[in-house]
């Protein structure tokens, strides 16, 4: 069940565009709003949806949760970390889900190249590349053999 | 440049009507324009049938005090082209958006007000000059790095197509418009001078004869549905989830 867009809210930012691995959103040409060119080979990976500043694309869920004529839409608060649904089903009834997707602020994972590039010793070691400090905890836990 | 009414030298060839009645064409044609787009596109049904069904799901009544404060929130956010996520977007609409407010009532005031007198008060043919460059900038800025066709979708900064009757219009018209007269203030040369104005009024006319299929109308259908938007999330019928009430960062 493909996404669309509802071009009253899509403001053209071309988010869709970038973030969707089938290549299948695309800028209409007389319009300027994104839509999707193959609803046959969209995966329904819901990128696009979560992804839209404007909340502009709706997705048809499946119908294992929601029959035909439903709508599903989504609010993504990255400054909350969360993300929330709301299905309102063909005769009037509504549900919503809150589902926490992150404990850090957005864009506040540093990314492999912003750490230090570890020492050759480091091969010989139990631990992954920075660790314990990249999990935040001073050492990792171990087994004592003593009591086990 | 800065200091005379450009429109004056056309009065040695043709009274000052036929410029009136042009721009009186001109609002016609936009009026006209804007509503065979509504008809074309059923906007009009559309914007009914979103009422109704709002309306129907409606979980309380939005008094009318609430509609007014409504309406005015959705014209602040207008005001400063608010609905935009992007600031480079935001800030070449707002170019485009006040200097075709300035570019256009100083054109109307000094053809209606002041016709065929080259001494008008200083500050309108600055003021008309000021909002032409501001649509320049704001419009050049716009097409060649900010159209989402070409900064997402691959297409080449010199890619024209039916979404870029407006902007392309608009951008040609304030064009040929300072060239215009900046060519008849600075060089005796009539030919350019006509040429130059030729292609002003062609890229005008074009702009404003062109609304039913170009994105002229945007300007009046985004406001529109802004207001709709902001009644529907304020009498509970809106399809989108409300804000969560917990916020899960908890480290930095």
């Amino acid at each position: 069940m493909p996404t669309y867009t509802d071009m009253t809210r899509c403001d053209g930012c071309g988010e869709c565009v970038d973030i969707c691995p089938s290549d299948i959103m695309h800028i209409d040409p007389v319009y300027r709003r994104s839509y999707n060119i193959e609803p046959n080979f969209c995966w329904e990976c819901y990128s696009c949806v979560k992804a839209c500043p404007q909340n502009a694309i709706d997705v048809r869920g499946y119908a294992d949760f929601a029959p035909l004529g439903h709508k599903v839409r989504v609010l993504r608060e990255p400054e909350k970390g969360v993300i929330s649904w709301k299905i309102r089903y063909r005769d009037g009834r509504l549900k919503e889900f809150a589902f926490p997707i992150r404990t850090t602020p957005w864009g506040s994972i540093k990314p492999p190249q912003d750490y230090e590039k570890p020492d050759l010793s480091a091969i010989g070691s139990q631990m992954l590349a920075h660790e314990p400090e990249a999990l935040h905890i001073d050492a990792l836990p171990t087994i004592n053999k003593t009591k086990a | 440049m800065f200091t005379n009414n450009p429109f004056t030298a056309l009065t040695d060839f043709w009274p000052p009507l036929v410029m009136q009645v042009y721009i009186v064409l001109m609002t016609l044609a936009v009026v006209g324009g804007t509503l065979l787009d509504v008809y074309h596109k059923g906007s009009a049904k559309f914007f009914a049938r979103r009422k109704a069904q709002s309306d129907a799901a409606a979980t309380r009544q939005v008094s009318a005090g609430e509609t007014a404060s409504l309406a005015m929130k959705t014209i602040a956010e207008a005001a400063v082209s608010g609905e935009f996520c992007k600031w480079p977007r935001r800030l070449s609409h707002l170019l485009m958006m006040y200097g075709f407010f300035i570019y256009i009532t100083t054109t109307v005031v000094m053809v209606f007000a002041y016709p065929g007198t080259a001494h008008v008060p200083a500050i309108l043919p600055a003021l008309w000059t000021i909002g032409a460059s501001m649509i320049l900038v704001g419009g050049l800025w716009f097409f060649f790095f900010l159209r989402v066709n070409v900064a997402y979708d691959g297409d080449s900064a010199f890619h024209l197509g039916r979404a870029d009757l407006f902007v392309g219009s608009l951008i040609a018209s304030v064009a040929f418009a300072l060239a215009w007269d900046y060519v008849q203030t600075t060089y005796a040369n009539p030919t350019a001078t006509w040429i130059l104005f030729g292609l002003y009024i062609f890229f005008t006319t074009l702009l404003f004869g062109a609304v039913r299929w170009s994105k002229f109308a945007h300007m009046f259908f985004k406001p529109a549905v802004a207001y709709q938007r902001r009644v529907e999330e304020a009498n509970g019928s809106s399809d989108l989830p409300r804000p969560s009430t917990e916020n899960y960062i908890v480290r930095s």
